[in-house]
């Protein structure tokens, strides 16, 4: 699971627990000029993902790391489907971070905040 | 360099207004989008930012293709029992939505909304020459009118009393 919160001009996304091993990464901060926007996606995690590299992926059981698919680099950490939420972003390493957080609803709104 | 789009971004959103405007913004999940709008999830995100963007976006298209001809059309309107006839059926689907379901939670929805309102009752203003508030009132009717159902029935049992503005 990871924890999303807004410092100032930036995103910040912190990996918790093991989860920072699976996903090679234990936070990533992100100007929020760069930040498109965020969505509540469950169905997200039905979708192909694409090739990984690094990273873990046990179907059904956890997607963590870095998927590379139509060209684009996309960032996953994420167990539980039904907390997914998608953070688009511009001219950054990562096209998008599918991320798993504890309350979806409220991440969308505190991103979505953030931007306007 | 980005991969060449593969799909009509005037299409999508076009099906977007339809779908947002028969269901609340919450009812309309991401799957519901890429079944619907037939378009990759991934070029969605790309294309729109978010859900919210899409819906941004289907919003100001329908207040540009539906509620801007409305306005032109009440522009004409020869009395108050036409004006309320134009706004009643015209395809206000998403307007309607966006008032009760989004604005309340979206002030960027809710600015769309009262400037689309606002429209409206100045047009009606300018075309019967009748005060702001008043036209204003007119507009409500009419929304109202088409949420209670029976447009035909309730908006000519209104237009009779208002027999007297004209």
């Amino acid at each position: 699971m990871a924890t999303v919160r807004i410092d100032g001009g930036e995103l910040v996304v912190v990996m918790e627990g093991l989860d920072k091993l699976w996903a090679f990464k234990s936070s990533l901060t992100i100007p929020l000029a760069n930040v498109r926007g965020a969505t509540a996606d469950p169905g997200i995690a039905a979708d192909p993902k694409g090739i990984r590299a690094p990273g873990a992926h046990l179907p059904g059981v956890i997607t963590a790391g870095t998927f590379h698919l139509d060209g684009e680099k996309v960032f996953w950490d994420v167990r539980d489907a039904s907390k997914a939420v998608v953070i688009e972003l511009a001219d950054e390493r990562y096209s998008r971070l599918v991320l798993q957080v504890d309350d979806p609803r409220t991440t969308v709104a505190l991103v979505e905040n953030a931007l306007r | 360099m980005g991969r060449r789009r593969a799909f009509d971004e005037d299409e999508v959103v076009h099906a977007a207004v339809k779908l947002f405007g028969g269901r609340a913004y919450d009812g309309v999940s991401v799957n519901d989008l890429v079944t619907h709008l037939g378009v990759h999830r991934n070029s969605l995100y790309k294309t729109f930012g978010s859900k919210r963007g899409l819906y941004l976006v289907a919003l100001r298209r329908h207040l540009a293709d539906d509620v801007g001809p409305l306005a032109d059309a009440l522009a004409g309107a020869a009395d108050a029992a036409d004006a309320l006839r134009l706004v009643t059926s015209a395809d206000l689907g998403l307007l309607v939505l966006a008032a009760v379901d989004r604005a309340p939670a979206d002030e960027e929805v809710a600015a769309e909304v009262a400037t689309a309102l606002a429209t409206l009752d100045q047009a009606i203003a300018d075309a019967l020459g009748v005060p702001a508030a008043l036209a204003a009132a007119l507009t409500a009717a009419a929304l109202g009118i088409r949420l209670r159902g029976n447009p035909d029935g309730v908006g000519a049992a209104l237009a009779r009393h208002l027999d007297p503005l004209d």
